[in-house]
C-alpha cells in the first residue's frame, strides 16, 4: 500500500510525537518514489533535534530543504524565512511543512493561513501513545483541538507513530496501530499511514495493517550513535 | 509500570512529582524550559504548585522560603539562570535548608549559546556562591539515570539539610529516551519539626524555630561553618558514586568522563576495543563528592600509563583528577566547549595521540 499524499502536507502533533522523523523519512520515501519534494523546517519551539540535523543528507538526495540561514540555525529565535511562503506559492509535487510541537508550535501556521488558503493542504496529526499527554484517545483529541485553534486549520489525517525509540518492539507497533486506527475512526479522519523502525521490518507482517507503513530510518540521534543512512 | 518515551526535562519533572515534591518555582530558559511546560500541565492534576518567578533571583528565594517552611521544593534552570540564583542558594546552604536544584547546562560564559555544555563544573562543585559551602552534585548520563537521581536527591537534601544539584548538560534535558518510574517511593519529607518554620499546631515541642543564615556573633558563625564542614566531610564518606567501564581489561589509557560525554566515550572505547586498543573509564556520578579514591586506584595500576579528562568544558575537571591521581600518572585533557559535542571519532583520535 502506497502513501497517497500530494500538495502541501503540514505535519503537526504534540511535543515530541516524532513529527521531524516522520517529515524527514516521508520526504525521502516520496522522493525515492519519483516525486519532487520540498521540506520546510518550521520548528520554532524546539532548540535541539530538528529536521535541520538531516539537511545535508536530504540535499544530497535532491530534496529542497528550507531552513533559517546558517548563522541563525542554533538560535532559539522564532525565525520564519520568506522562502516558506515561496515554496507554498510555487508548489513542488509535495511540500512538507514540519511544524513545531503542540499548539505553540502550530501557531506559526496561522501566519501562513492566507498563503495556505485555496491550495491543497493536508494537515496531519502525528500520535505516539507512548508519550505523555497523548496516551489516550481523549488526550489526543484535546491536543488536536488546541493545534487546530492555533493553526486556524482543520486536521485532515492521522499518522500513527508509536515508538519507544531503540526499545520499540513489534508488539508496540501492532498496539500502536490499533490505537491510531481507533483514534482516526473517533475523529472521522483517514489514517494516512503508520510508521515502524526499519530495523523491525523483518519482524512485522505489514499485511496486518489497513494503511500504508512508512519505514523510519532514524536521523535524530545523540552524538554517540550514528544516524541510519538515508541513501 | 510500563515504559514511556520522555524528554529528559519532562522525566525530571515527573520524577519530582513521583518523589512527592509538589512545589516548583522557576523561570524559563533554554534548554530546560520543558520542565516548566510539563509542570504547568501536571501540577494542577496532582494538587501541586508551579509559580514562575519574575527572575531567577526571585526563584532562589521562593525555594528558600518553601524549604524553610518544611516543604519539599525544587527548581530548574540553565547556566546563566543558575548564576542568578547563586545568592539565594548560598543563603539556603547557610541556613541549612534542603532543596533540589537542576542545572541543564548550556555554553558560556555570559549568554554563551543554547547547545550542550559542561562548563559549570567549577560553579557546581566549588563556587556556587559566596561563603564556605558545598552542594551535593549528581551528574546523570541518561534520562533514566536523571529520574533515579532526582528521586534520590530529595531524601539526600533532607538527610544533609543542604541543597542538592542535579547537573546535566543540554542533551540530558533535550534528548528522548524510554524511561520507567520506580514504584513505592517514600513521599513524605523527613521530620523537620526540629528546625523548619512549619507552624506550632502540629509540633510536639513548644520550641520556636528560626531559619537564618545571619550570625553576627563570630563564635556562632564559626560554629555554623564547622557544622556545615562536618556535613560535607560526611558526604565525602557516604555519598561517593561512580561507574566503571571496561576497567577489567588491561587498559593503557584511563578516561574520566561524566554525563552524556561519557556515553560518547563508551562508543569510542567499544570502537578501540574492536581495534585491539584497551581503554578504561571511570564515570563520576557524584561530582561533589568526587570519586577520588576510585580514580586514584584505577590510575595506579601498572598497565595504565595516562589519565584523560574528556569533558565539554575547557578542562575544569582536570584539577579534581590531578588531586585524585596525586602525580602517579600524567593527566591530559580533551574537550570542546561551543556546543558541538565531541564525536566518538574525535575521542578515538585523541586517545591515539596518548599511546
Amino acid at each position: 500500500m502506497k502513501i497517497d499524499l500530494d500538495g502541501i502536507v503540514v505535519v503537526t502533533g504534540n511535543y515530541g510525537s516524532g513529527k521531524t522523523e516522520v517529515s524527514v523519512n516521508l520526504a525521502v520515501d516520496r522522493k525515492t518514489n519519483g516525486m519532487d519534494v520540498r521540506l520546510a523546517d518550521l520548528d520554532l519551539v524546539n532548540p535541539y533535534f530538528r529536521s535541520r540535523e538531516a539537511r545535508h543528507q536530504l540535499r544530497d538526495l535532491g530534496i529542497d530543504v528550507i531552513l533559517p540561514h546558517e548563522q541563525y540555525m542554533t538560535a532559539d529565535l522564532p525565525i520564519l524565512v520568506p522562502e516558506v511562503a515561496g515554496a507554498i506559492r510555487e508548489q513542488a509535487a509535495l511540500v512538507i511543512l514540519d511544524a513545531g510541537g503542540d499548539n505553540v508550535g502550530a501557531t506559526v501556521l496561522a501566519a501562513l493561513a492566507d498563503r495556505l488558503r485555496d491550495v491543497n493542504v493536508n494537515m496531519l496529526q502525528v500520535v505516539n501513545p507512548f508519550r505523555p499527554f497523548t496516551d489516550s484517545i481523549a488526550a489526543c483529541k484535546k491536543i488536536k483541538t488546541e493545534i487546530e485553534t492555533a493553526a486556524k486549520m482543520k486536521m485532515t489525517g492521522i499518522v500513527g507513530n508509536a515508538n519507544l525509540i531503540d526499545d520499540t518492539s513489534a508488539e508496540d507497533i501492532y498496539e500502536g496501530y490499533d490505537f491510531a486506527l481507533e483514534y482516526a475512526r473517533e475523529c472521522g479522519l483517514k489514517l494516512e499511514f503508520i510508521t515502524m523502525p526499519e530495523i523491525l521490518k523483518t519482524k512485522i507482517d505489514i499485511r496486518h495493517f489497513s494503511c500504508p507503513v512508512l519505514s523510519i530510518k532514524r536521523q535524530l540521534v545523540p552524538p554517540w550513535k550514528t544516524a541510519v543512512s538515508l541513501t | 509500570m510500563a515504559k514511556v518515551l520522555m524528554k529528559g526535562n519532562e522525566a525530571i519533572a515527573e520524577a519530582a512529582i513521583r518523589s512527592g515534591c509538589l512545589n516548583y518555582f522557576a523561570y524559563p530558559i533554554t534548554p530546560q524550559s520543558e520542565v516548566a511546560e510539563y509542570l504547568v500541565r501536571r501540577m494542577p492534576e496532582v494538587g501541586g504548585v508551579f509559580l514562575q518567578g519574575e527572575s531567577e533571583v526571585a526563584v532562589s528565594y521562593m525555594i528558600f522560603g518553601a524549604s524553610a517552611a518544611g516543604a519539599r521544593v525544587f527548581t530548574t534552570s540553565s547556566s546563566p539562570g543558575i548564576s542568578l540564583m547563586s545568592e539565594g542558594i548560598s543563603y539556603m546552604a547557610g541556613a541549612q535548608c534542603p532543596a533540589v536544584i537542576v542545572n541543564i547546562m548550556r555554553g558560556g560564559p555570559g549568554l554563551g549559546g543554547i547547545l550542550p555544555s559542561q562548563a559549570d563544573y567549577f560553579q557546581a562543585t566549588k563556587s556556587m556562591g559566596h561563603g564556605d559551602f558545598r552542594l551535593l552534585v549528581l551528574a546523570p548520563a541518561s534520562v533514566q539515570e536523571a529520574v533515579e537521581m532526582m528521586m534520590d536527591a530529595f531524601p539526600l537534601a533532607e538527610k544533609y539539610r543542604n541543597p542538592v544539584m542535579i547537573l546535566g548538560d543540554g542533551l540530558i534535558g533535550q534528548m528522548m529516551e524510554p524511561v520507567e518510574f520506580p514504584e513505592g517511593l517514600k513521599k513524605e519529607p523527613l521530620n523537620n519539626d526540629a528546625w523548619a518554620t512549619s507552624g506550632m499546631d502540629t509540633r510536639k515541642s513548644n520550641q520556636r524555630n528560626l531559619v537564618k543564615s545571619l550570625f553576627l556573633d563570630p563564635e556562632a558563625l564559626n560554629n555554623n561553618n564547622l557544622t556545615l564542614k562536618a556535613k560535607y566531610d560526611k558526604m565525602k564518606q557516604e555519598e561517593v558514586r561512580f561507574e566503571d567501564y571496561n576497567t577489567d581489561a588491561p587498559y593503557k589509557v584511563l578516561i574520566v568522563s561524566y554525563g552524556t560525554m561519557s556515553r560518547v566515550c563508551r562508543t569510542a572505547i567499544d570502537t578501540m576495543k574492536s581495534q585491539g586498543v584497551e581503554v578504561g573509564m571511570v564515570r563520576p556520578q557524584s561530582l561533589f563528592p568526587f570519586p577520588e579514591d576510585r580514580v586514584r586506584e584505577a590510575a595506579d595500576v601498572p598497565h595504565c600509563s595516562v589519565v584523560a579528562s574528556i569533558e565539554m568544558s575547557m578542562g575544569q575537571m582536570v584539577e579534581d583528577i590531578e588531586r585524585s591521581v596525586q602525580g602517579k600518572k600524567p593527566v591530559k585533557w580533551f574537550g570542546k566547549c561551543g556546543g558541538d559535542v565531541p564525536t566518538p571519532e574525535e575521542v578515538v583520535d585523541f586517545v591515539h595521540t596518548l599511546l
